[in-house]
């Protein structure tokens, strides 16, 4: 197959497969209410997929070429950025469409469920791919769409609807800020091809005020603090799957939406790398300041994506201000790792959260009591969610601690002075993120369990398919982590294309 | 050959670990049998290691890019630490079948025993300062999950949780140094950086050399770090034995005697190794004579001991340092495991409830009594010869006086606070009514060997020495033969000097009851001496300040949907004043 | 004195985007955020058709205008289908009522 061809199949095939999905699925629930076509048919379609992009991906790699197609008025790139970020949300989607089939097997919706989930890795393949700004915007705006809907899945529940409510008004406040952004640029240069802006682009304050409406539009969905409040609602509410996918790539593919604009804009001024730089300080500290005293498992992970995105952005920051290739290769490895710790984390807590509270009928939050001796009922749930948390706090020989170390060297290696104080206070950080992680664990490994715990279900197999898989990434990753070079290496040169070239 | 071996003596205890791990807990004889086998086959690789020791091979896993290639030697320092990580790990992991018969969740301790032991022969043999990091952390992780083995007691779960938090905040230092090295020289191997410092710019090899004593002090429990270690004793004791004793803690003055040959020359740092390894020598002996759990007491004495180490470092002495490692790992371990035995026999750690329980059990108190006084430094057992030849470097040219002395004063302290401890446990009227059994057969056979080291191992002096030197050019060892280093310590004056100071120290312990009225006086130093001198004060403090700024943070997530747009819009106006202003990075 | 086209469509982006924005930090009621939601989006859109216009590219401000307003109209959907569920289940469509989840 033509690597073209397969390129758009890859974008196209998720979108045009998802209302098959909601509309097979329903038809089929209807007829047969125990048959669960459509989680069967979003699996066929996400490994179809997979095999599209295994295409893409192997052309890609060889020539190092990168693909660019157009469809009418949509023009898509094929860079390394968005290879990683397709690779990332694919191998993520698919774990988390298994885990999810028994997950949500008791409520209703769950076409709707698998059909939007489905699209929703449609929209951030072609996101990540976007030549243009307005496209930009619309897959942007397309992913949202699905997201939303999938955060109030339990649609009867007061908390998941409260976190809907939240999530909605405040990204929806910011896709407006980068409408208005989109209107000043097509306004200063008559164009909305990216390259094209990035060589008409000059500084004046209009678009400085762009550059701003941009950071602050798409940092709603980078959950930049202060912009984050929205984020311990949506991704502790929503379905566990959907909070692997939200923490794991959709914050991830907010991110990638702006560095592509600011990229553009990247004559402008010199400020957006430090803008990122100290976005990165503030998330990281704030995150685990927020997560430390937490009770509610789904909440404290979430926090925690928050300081994990302050890593990201230390990562790309140093990469696009001081042009530091390690450093932008190792925020993308911490993208991947963090998706695959984060959704791990997710999954295992979502594991739990089922056979504790869910299988019994009941929504309540799962909190840190409910971990108290897990192990000795949930012997393979327990090590996953220990391997993830522990990976997450950076300790060896996970492969969080490698992604983070690919970024500090590549802070040390800039010798920037104040780049170095970053990553001595991320290193700071880590630390303290073990005060939060590390009694988890703990928790877990405990003789006597909570008398939850013992009344619990058992976890279904499909369940514990994905967890075995991310773990052994975890850990695969840590031990011979230049496994991840072919991906990230590619995403940080796009990355310092975009901001130099 | 060297090269499988060295795979070996890593891969088989991480191998038993996952075996471990696998048979479950349905199985303990199983986990019992895979475990020690393991680790006994570790240990034989790691011994049939040593005579690589001075053939400069290099083991090369090729990663490449921002994380180097992997690469392990087995020079004389790495295979030396490697055996006595193993040897000293299988017999622990003999003692625990006896301690830990019985107790649920083994497929858990085993599997971190030997994930550990295997960690810690990759830290001392690999020469790649990322991976000798990712080692380093490794050990702390598994140490932490020792520590906190019984999860159900809030004191071991707070033990386990400091000591990483601490260790890991001491590793800052560790990962400095390896950023700083990889930025300069674009690499990890430290072998390069010791046979020519000068690849790094004077600054930044001062911050590497100062980070990896900060690294050092945090593993070794130095000063002012040694807060961890005494809370650590929550753990088994085969595992205080094994990892707090002989094994992890040695990390520390490995790495300082490892760098020794690159950071000599950074103004500062030799005094600075020093009066670390003093103060901590010096205080952790005081914090001793006043400790009334066993288990303290013999930590307290393994961070002063471990000063002793890190003072001969930075006396210039490496040889001294490492032959004293070597006659601690062995007499530590016998006194743990043997402490080991008497708490699994009483039941207590309370030294106060013990008394006269060597009339019970003879063989313990027969081997706690080699052990212990080999740790006062008495002729001829090995800590003697050892702690002499410390001494000896500090009288070397350019050395502190006055450190000497204060060492020589620690010597003293040394043998008060042993002779009080073997006293209160195995002498004098039982004080409480204790069920006392003796020590089990696979304990036997764990202490039985210790107690033979504990007399012998001063012989391999010799040999040693002419390991370390033909392997570590660098570290400019002198070879001498066994009867050099003893006739050498026979005449130095300074032996005689710290006889008569443990001599001191003994008479002190007989005369305890007039002393009283000074002692009364020393109240408050006492007093002092268990809070640690108030670091404990300023860690707690630390956590209080981060958990009340974080639950005061907490707040600002009020909720409240208008307050969030507003925070969104004040985030706008921010990062456009910041873009009127133009700030870039300097 | 005459004030051009794009002043006045300036003045009513502004406009459109000050009500909006002054809406959703005021209102208590969930479907008058919705609404506020409305008025930025279309607020957004004239300075996407005043950019075409500007630009010399009509008929793109246009066709961006079009796909925002397909967009918008399924984020209104969306919001009112909540809004129903929030009535329906919390009962009210006070957002004072919606805080139960902070900290």
């Amino acid at each position: 197959m033509n690597a073209n061809d397969a390129f758009l199949l890859t974008l196209g095939l998720p979108v045009v497969a998802s209302p098959v999905i909601y509309l097979i699925g329903r038809i089929a629930t209807r007829k047969y209410p125990k048959v669960d076509l459509a989680r069967w048919l979003a699996l066929l379609t996400l490994l179809v997929d997979g095999y599209f992009l295994f295409i893409v991906g192997t052309e890609f790699i060889q020539t190092r070429h990168e693909l660019l197609i157009a469809v009418g008025a949509i023009s898509l790139r094929l860079d390394g950025i968005a290879l990683l970020l397709a690779v990332a949300v694919l191998a993520l989607g698919t774990l988390v469409t298994l885990f999810s089939g028994p997950a949500i097997a008791r409520d209703s919706g769950r076409e709707t469920y698998f059909a939007l989930l489905t699209a929703m890795i449609g929209t951030i393949i072609g996101l990540g791919a976007a030549d243009d700004l307005f496209n930009l915007w619309v897959w942007f705006e397309a992913m949202a769409l699905c997201s939303y809907v999938l955060v109030a899945f339990y649609r009867n529940e007061a908390a998941a609807l409260e976190a809907g409510v939240k999530y909605l008004v405040q990204s929806a406040l910011g896709t407006v800020l980068v409408l208005l952004a989109i209107g000043l640029v097509f306004a200063n240069t008559g164009s909305l091809d990216l390259e094209e802006i990035r060589i008409a682009a000059q500084p004046s304050g209009l678009m400085l005020a762009a550059g701003a409406l941009f950071i602050i539009g798409f940092g709603v969905k980078a959950a930049l603090v202060p912009l984050h409040t929205w984020l311990p609602d949506a991704h502790s509410q929503a379905p566990s799957g959907i909070s692997a996918m939200l923490s794991g790539v959709v914050i991830e593919a907010g991110l990638v939406a702006m560095l592509r604009a600011l990229g553009a804009l990247h004559l402008v001024t010199v400020s957006w790398g430090a803008l990122l730089l100290g976005f990165a300080a503030v998330n990281m500290l704030v995150g685990n300041l927020m997560a430390l005293r937490q009770t509610q498992v789904k909440r404290l992970l979430a926090y925690s994506s928050l300081s994990h995105m302050g890593y990201i952005l230390l990562g790309v920051g140093a990469g696009a201000v001081l042009g530091s290739e390690n450093s932008a290769a190792g925020g993308f490895f911490h993208i991947l790792t963090h998706a695959m710790m984060k959704g791990l984390a997710f999954l295992a807590a979502g594991a739990l959260l089922y056979s504790l509270h869910q299988a019994l009928g009941n929504h309540d939050p799962l909190v840190v009591d409910d971990l108290n001796g897990a192990s000795r009922k949930y012997p393979l749930t327990a090590f996953a969610f220990s391997v993830a948390v522990l990976g997450l706090g950076g300790l060896p020989p996970l492969a969080g601690f490698m992604s983070k170390w690919q970024i500090f060297v590549g802070g040390f290696q800039t010798g920037n002075a104040w780049m170095i104080a970053l990553v001595v206070f991320a290193a700071l950080n880590s630390v303290l993120s073990l005060g939060y992680y590390a009694p988890l664990v703990n928790r877990l490994y405990r003789r006597q369990p909570a008398s939850i715990v013992e009344q619990g279900k058992p976890i279904p197999v499909l369940m514990s398919v994905p967890m075995v898989i991310l773990s052994l990434g975890v850990v695969v990753l840590g031990l011979w982590p230049s496994l991840a070079d072919w991906l990230t290496g590619p995403a940080a040169q796009s990355l310092l294309m975009l901001f130099g070239g | 050959m060297a090269e499988q071996l060295i795979l070996l003596t890593v891969g088989l205890p991480w191998l038993g670990a996952l075996l471990c791990w696998a048979a479950g807990d349905r199985h303990p004889r199983l986990q019992h049998t895979l475990a020690v086998s393991f680790s006994v086959a570790a240990g034989i690789t790691a011994l049939l290691l040593i005579p690589f020791g001075n053939e400069r091979l290099l083991v090369t896993l090729p990663i490449g890019g921002a994380f180097g290639d992997f690469t392990f030697s087995p020079d004389g320092l790495g295979v030396f630490l490697a055996a006595i990580a193993t040897v000293i790990g299988s017999l622990a992991v003999i003692f625990s079948v006896d301690y830990m018969r019985g107790e649920a969740q083994l497929g858990r301790y085993y599997a971190f025993v030997l994930f550990f032991i295997g960690a810690m022969v990759g830290l001392v043999l690999t020469t790649n300062l990322l991976l000798m990091f990712v080692f380093w952390e490794i050990t702390a992780l598994t140490s932490y999950a020792l520590i906190s083995f019984h999860n159900d007691d809030p004191k071991a779960v707070a033990g386990g949780i400091k000591a990483l938090i601490i260790t890991q905040f001491g590793g800052l230092g560790l990962l400095i140094g390896a950023l700083v090295l990889f930025a300069h020289t674009g690499g990890y191997d430290i072998l390069a950086v010791i046979a020519n410092p000068g690849l790094l710019p004077a600054g930044a090899l001062a911050w590497m050399a100062f980070g990896c004593l900060a690294a050092a002090a945090a593993k070794s429990a130095q000063f002012p770090f040694q807060t961890w270690l005494p809370d650590a004793m929550e753990a088994p004791t085969p595992i205080s034995a094994l990892i707090h004793a002989a094994t992890m803690v040695n990390a520390g003055v490995y790495l300082l005697a490892r760098f020794f040959p690159a950071f000599e020359g950074v103004a500062g740092w030799r005094e600075a190794v020093m009066a670390v390894g003093m103060l901590s020598a010096l205080l952790a002996a005081v914090m001793a004579i006043v400790a009334t759990d066993l288990k303290r007491v013999l930590a307290y004495s393994t961070v002063s001991q471990l000063g002793y180490m890190v003072y001969a470092v930075g006396a210039g002495s490496v040889f001294a340092a490492q032959f004293h490692l070597l006659s601690h790992s062995v007499f530590k371990a016998l006194l743990f495991l043997g402490a080991g035995a008497v708490i699994h026999s009483v039941g207590t750690r309370d030294m106060r409830e013990m008394g006269g329980l060597g009339k019970k059990i003879p063989f313990v108190r027969l081997v706690f009594v080699i052990g212990a006084l080999a740790l006062t430094g008495l002729p001829v057992l090995n800590g003697f010869w050892s702690k002499e030849l410390i001494l000896e470097a500090g009288l070397e040219p350019g050395n502190p006086l006055w450190m000497l002395i204060v060492m020589l004063v620690v010597s003293g302290l040394t043998a008060f606070y042993t002779f009080r401890m073997v006293w209160l446990v195995f002498y004098g009227q039982p004080r409480a009514e204790l069920h006392a059994h003796e020590a089990g057969t696979a304990m036997k056979v764990a202490l039985a060997p210790l107690a033979i080291g504990t007399m012998t191992t001063w012989l391999l002096a010799g040999s040693f020495s002419r390991l370390l030197s033909e392997s570590l050019p660098a570290q400019q060892i002198a070879a001498h033969s066994t009867g050099e280093i003893l006739r050498e310590v026979l005449t130095a004056s300074v032996t005689w000097i710290a006889l008569a100071a443990i001599g001191l120290g003994l008479a002190a312990w007989w005369q305890r009851d007039r002393l009283a009225g000074i002692g009364r006086a020393f109240s408050g130093l006492g007093k002092a001496a268990s809070n640690s001198f108030g670091f404990e004060d300023v860690n707690r403090a630390v956590v209080m300040i981060t958990q009340n700024s974080a639950e005061k943070l907490r707040e600002t997530q009020t909720g409240m949907l208008s307050v969030n747009v507003a925070y969104l819009l004040a985030a706008l106006i921010v990062v456009m004043t910041i873009l009127a202003l133009g700030v870039g990075l300097p | 004195m005459t004030i051009s086209i794009p002043t006045t469509v300036i003045i009513m982006v502004l406009g459109l985007i000050g009500i909006g924005i002054y809406a959703l930090l005021t209102t208590r009621h969930l479907i008058k955020v919705v609404v506020a939601l409305q008025l930025l989006v279309k607020g957004a859109m004239l300075a996407l058709v005043l950019a075409g216009r500007l630009t010399g590219q009509e008929d793109l401000g246009q066709s961006l205008a079009i796909t925002v307003i397909i967009a918008d109209t399924i984020v209104a959907v969306i919001g009112m289908a909540l809004a129903v569920q929030v009535r329906r289940v919390i009962g009210t469509l006070d957002l004072r009522s919606l805080t139960s989840l902070r900290r």
